[in-house]
């Protein structure tokens, strides 16, 4: 009896595993035809994005997951894109062009006339002043953009006027690398009188961009189908499909795995592999795009030792940019030594440099400030914590051990990136590695160094930087700004409130024959923000 | 009546447990730095903008007052508004619940059924060659770290040999509604129901083995051979009934926490369950949506313990209720 039991056993466990294979086959059968099966028909882009948005009203708050779906969807007075570090600071979307009056003050914006919302509405300047009017009132992100405006008029139904409280050379480029995230145009006619936060034309909005909406499966992904009226022509695809995929790794598997032809920057594929494998690989392009950021450390002055110039100045000596591109970045990246950046260089002043690599010099300066090495090896205790994007990390990640080299005894401290950028805002941090914009216009500065100002992590105060960068804002005139700026830029390397590290270097992965891609140069100066996708189109 | 009395109690036992969950929770989010109007403000904030948003939902308040107003709102069945959507808490819930449950269900189904057999499987030959080698591939499973194991699939079945889609939970473009859509939705079920089982598998395996070798040295498992019933019988009759308890007992938590035991699964597959919007909530600080989504839990760890417990009294005669 006992010896009949184990076979009949063994075939229901065959007969189960027979059926199950045979499901997997039949499903698997299923998923491949589809994979198979090429689309044909519409030209569809699938784009993964990491976060899903919050709502498609970016306006009235930040909103990562939100500025891809609605920089398509919406548009804008001016924009911006990756075209800046070739010298387009800004151009114009509803804008068709906008001048200045001598002293910088007055802003007159014409707009294009044949700009249209998605339910056939024409666009207005009443649209553009409602919507800004309405971000100054509730004080909405955009606001950090438009606090020196003093009023906004509309003389005719394509006029825009702005009236600024005093000279300002920045305004419209600012306005322009804002348009990235805020200040989507909004339809006054749908939105007058209701709370933008609550208003029911979120869950279905209605814009002027070159993609309409069509649904948005919650957690999943966003489908958008191609404007034909839009005021800049018809998109070059069809339908535009935003997929969520929070894993970077995933996301690069569905790119190899060629179910999307794109794989943004944000996803930072892994350099080990760029470097090694895709830079070779024909079925794709590997695309560099030069940046207006770069990535530095921050160095908290109101903290002992930091506060000493000597240990700052030790610490950019023990820093190693040319192994720290090796060990964290392959080679792929760009050391920079300056406090400026090669994308813009014509306010670039390559005089003034940060110290270069040596450890002897970095120690003998250490022993200087009296912070001789102990028993134990090391002179004292210091915290590196990172910006949380992966290129932050990997520089933390060395740079704690070129600090311990010198004797000091640094430990990386990682944390989410809330609590990382409240420990950064409230001062709570030694060194982190963060970015400086230097761009559209070097009025950028201010906002990184100018004392009290939102980026200033380091509580780094000069007066007499805050008044150059003021001089500087007031005037329109590049000649007089050049040598203001390159004044900024010595201060910058002497006080050294941060180390300028490297120019980032934004890695994207395209499939060959896909082009006008925001990072490619094809999409240049005609994507209407990072995120806009107007321009791409699928090999021929 | 002694089953009703059984569940009423059980009923009342859910309100200290609850309270349990909203105080901690709720303290615990506002122990972590940063707060939502942080988060909406971005990175460039304007203090009189962030003190709107505080006002607007009462975080300038102290905590007890936030944490009683909270408490008297889902005393009445509302979870409140997300911060962050300005959407019903409940109804955002609600969308996602389908998803994780069906991967969570698939995996739980997938892993105790099989994990059950193949346990029951190796006990009757405990110590040979097979039960060294299952029992090591289940010890192996059980601590694979699921979000590794779930990249490992993807790698091998998604892109070196591509017959599974890597993630997501169905194609974006060109599938017809229907039974199309059904498989397609089956299809990308099967990696992360896989990477999920696998871990949950090797759990059952252990317990089945372990619980089933006890009952076999058991004097009336003995006695029932002896009588010579059928080695069948005596296994689906007798070993079998009593050997379940510690299964059914693993089950029901696991159950319980059918709702929240995925987020790492369904981060790495990009699965649009509850787990990815508990995630991006935390990382927000939209408190509502991070409280409403743990009441729930809670609800379901007390309910699938209930159920445990009813279960318990159907297969132990011992064990009343």
């Amino acid at each position: 009896m006992t010896g009949r039991y184990p076979s009949q056993v063994g075939d229901r466990v065959r007969t189960v595993a027979g059926l199950l294979v045979l499901v997997l086959l039949l499903v698997t059968m299923s998923g491949s035809r589809s994979l198979a099966a090429p689309a044909t028909g519409p030209a569809t882009l699938v784009v993964p994005i990491s976060v899903d948005a919050r709502t498609l009203n970016p306006n009235w708050q930040a909103d990562t997951g939100g500025y891809h779906p609605s920089s398509n969807i919406h548009c804008h007075l001016v924009a911006m894109d990756w075209g800046v570090v070739k010298g387009t600071p800004v151009y114009g979307d509803l804008a068709d062009s906008w001048t200045a009056d001598a002293a910088g003050r007055v802003y007159t914006f014409r707009l294009r006339r044949n700009a249209r919302f998605h339910d056939g509405r024409p666009v207005t300047s009443a649209d553009v002043k409602y919507t800004y009017d309405t971000i100054i009132e509730k004080r909405y992100p955009l606001r950090a953009y438009l606090a020196d405006v003093k009023e906004i008029r509309t003389p005719d139904p394509a006029t825009v006027v702005i009236e600024l409280n005093g000279p300002d050379a920045a305004f419209v480029p600012m306005l322009g690398i804002a348009s990235n995230w805020f200040g989507k145009i909004l339809p006054k006619h749908l939105y007058e009188g209701k709370e933008w936060p609550t208003a029911d034309v979120n869950a279905r909005p209605v814009g002027c961009g070159a993609f309409k909406f069509v649904e948005w499966a919650r957690g999943s992904s966003f489908t958008l189908e191609a404007n034909p009226d839009h005021h800049m022509g018809r998109p070059k695809i069809d339908r535009l499909v935003f997929r969520i995929i929070p894993d970077p790794n995933v996301a690069y598997a569905e790119f190899m795995a060629g179910r999307m032809p794109y794989l943004p920057f944000d996803y930072t594929p892994p350099y080990a592999e760029v470097a090694t494998k895709l830079m070779k690989d024909p079925s794709m392009d590997v695309v560099f795009t030069p940046s207006i950021y770069s990535r530095d450390f921050y160095l908290n002055l109101r903290r002992e030792p930091l506060n000493n110039p000597k240990v700052r100045r030790a610490i950019a000596h023990a820093l190693d940019r040319r192994a720290m591109n090796q060990l964290a970045f392959y080679g792929l990246w760009k050391p920079s030594w300056n406090a400026g950046i090669d994308a813009l260089p014509a306010f670039l002043n390559k005089n003034a440099r940060y110290p270069d690599a040596n450890r002897k010099l970095a120690e003998d300066l250490l022993d200087e400030a009296g912070l001789r090495r102990g028993p134990d090896g090391f002179r004292f205790k210091i915290s590196v914590t990172n910006y949380p994007v992966t290129d932050g990390r990997v520089m933390a990640e060395v740079a704690v051990q070129q600090l311990r080299r010198v004797g000091i005894d640094a430990r990386w401290d990682q944390y989410d990136p809330q609590t990382w950028f409240t420990r950064l805002r409230e001062g709570n941090f030694d060194i982190s590695t963060y970015f400086v914009r230097y761009g559209p216009d070097p009025d950028a500065y201010r906002e990184h160094f100018g004392t009290g100002q939102a980026r200033n992590f380091m509580g780094y105060s000069n007066p007499e930087l805050d008044r150059t960068l003021d001089e500087a804002r007031r005037s329109s005139d590049p000649a007089k700004r050049l040598p203001l700026y390159a004044k900024v830029q010595e201060m910058l390397v002497r006080d050294m409130p941060y180390i300028n590290m490297f120019t980032e270097r934004k890695i994207s992965l395209v499939r060959k024959g896909w082009t006008g891609f925001s990072a490619q140069e094809s999409g240049y100066n005609k994507s209407m923000t990072w995120f806009g996708y107007a321009n791409v189109a699928p090999p021929r | 009546m002694r089953l009703r009395r059984f569940l009423v109690l059980r009923m009342i036992q859910l309100v200290p447990v609850l309270l349990v969950v909203v105080v901690l929770n709720f303290v615990l989010i506002h122990l972590a730095p940063g707060d939502v109007a942080l988060a909406m403000a971005g990175e460039n904030p304007d203090p009189v903008y962030m003190a709107a948003i505080r006002e607007r939902f009462g975080l300038d308040k102290p905590l007890h007052v936030q944490l009683l107003t909270y408490i008297a709102r889902i005393a009445q069945g509302d979870l409140g508004d997300s911060f962050r959507s300005r959407r019903p808490v409940t109804e955002t819930l609600l969308e996602r619940v389908p998803a994780t449950l069906l991967l969570v269900a698939t995996a739980l189904a997938f892993s105790s059924l099989l994990g059950t057999i193949v346990g029951t499987w190796i006990a009757r030959r405990a110590g040979g060659g097979l039960d060294v080698w299952v029992s090591g591939l289940a010890v192996a499973s059980y601590s694979v770290p699921v979000f590794w194991l779930g990249l490992m699939l993807i790698l091998f079945l998604a892109i070196r040999v591509p017959v599974f889609p890597p993630s997501g939970m169905m194609s974006v473009t060109g599938v017809a509604p229907g039974l199309a859509r059904w498989l397609d939705i089956l299809h990308h079920l099967v990696l992360p129901a896989l990477a999920l089982s696998t871990v949950w598998f090797g759990q059952y395996v252990r317990i089945a083995r372990s619980s089933v070798l006890q009952v076999l040295s058991e004097d009336f498992v003995t006695t029932a051979r002896a009588i010579g019933y059928p080695e069948r019988q005596v296994l689906f009759g007798h070993v079998l009934p009593n050997a379940m308890l510690p299964v059914v007992t693993v089950l029901g938590l696991q159950l319980g926490l059918v709702l929240a035991g995925a987020v790492l699964t369904e981060t790495v597959f990009a699965w649009p369950g509850l787990g990815q919007l508990v995630y991006e909530s935390i990382l927000a600080r939209d408190t509502p949506l991070i409280v409403g989504s743990y009441v729930v839990m809670g609800v379901c760890v007390v309910a699938a313990s209930l159920l445990v417990d009813l279960v318990y009294a159907a297969l132990d005669p011992r064990v009343e209720l």
